[in-house]
């Protein structure tokens, strides 16, 4: 799934080992979610969300037809 | 150790414990079966491991009840579905008491443990999907 965490993190200053740690997962997970391979649970989205200050909108939302393409 | 906090890793351990576990079973399956060539049926359940075996079998069962009473689609009352198989379980309960105790060399108070001993044994679980399908029709009402 294609997601904007990357850019989001990048305009947050934060590194992937940083973010990981204001959440409390490892650096892995959140290299998997940016790849766009590993589908993390709402709870983690939302936690994502408010450590970067974007909305579950800005950060994970995919047009349909987009969606269905993948 | 420290306690995993990472929803990823949580999973991919479950994932791992699984395959643990499928190993473990062939693995008891196998001296089972071994036993059960080299010393018969009765040497088979002589093994503790034959307890070990049946317990999670059961309480894989119990567990997977959960699963299929969610599965199903129909909507019978959860009452109608325990009085049927609470009758049902009392007519083959008793049919098999009343034979045991005209079977020769068995007596009546025979017959009575044994149709009584089934009767529990199928009441327990008729018992558990009455209270899971109660509490799913509840929680559908919540809605």
């Amino acid at each position: 799934m294609k997601n904007n965490v990357k850019i989001a993190r990048i305009q947050a200053d934060l590194t992937q080992q940083q973010l990981a740690e204001k959440i409390g997962v490892t650096r892995q997970t959140i290299s998997l979610i940016e790849k766009g391979k590993y589908n993390p649970t709402l709870k983690l989205c939302l936690d994502i969300c408010y450590a970067v200050n974007k909305t579950l909108d800005e950060l994970f939302w995919v047009e349909r037809d987009h969606h269905e393409e993948n | 150790m420290k306690k995993i906090e990472d929803e990823r890793l949580k999973l991919q351990n479950l994932q791992n414990i699984r395959i643990a576990y499928i190993v473990q079973t062939f693995g008891i399956l196998g001296i089972l079966g071994y036993d059960l060539v080299t010393k018969g049926l009765e040497g088979m359940r002589a093994n503790p491991l034959w307890i070990v075996f049946i317990i999670t079998t059961v309480i894989s069962a119990y567990l997977s009840m959960s699963i299929s009473v969610d599965h199903e689609s129909n909507r019978n009352s959860p009452k109608k579905s325990l009085s049927i198989s609470f009758g049902v379980n009392l007519l083959i309960s008793a049919a098999v008491g009343i034979f045991v105790s005209m079977t020769d060399g068995y007596t009546m108070v025979n017959g009575l443990v044994i149709g009584g001993i089934l009767f529990i044994c199928f009441l327990v679980p008729a018992m558990y999907i009455y209270y899971l399908r109660a509490k799913r029709q509840d929680e559908e009402l919540d809605e």
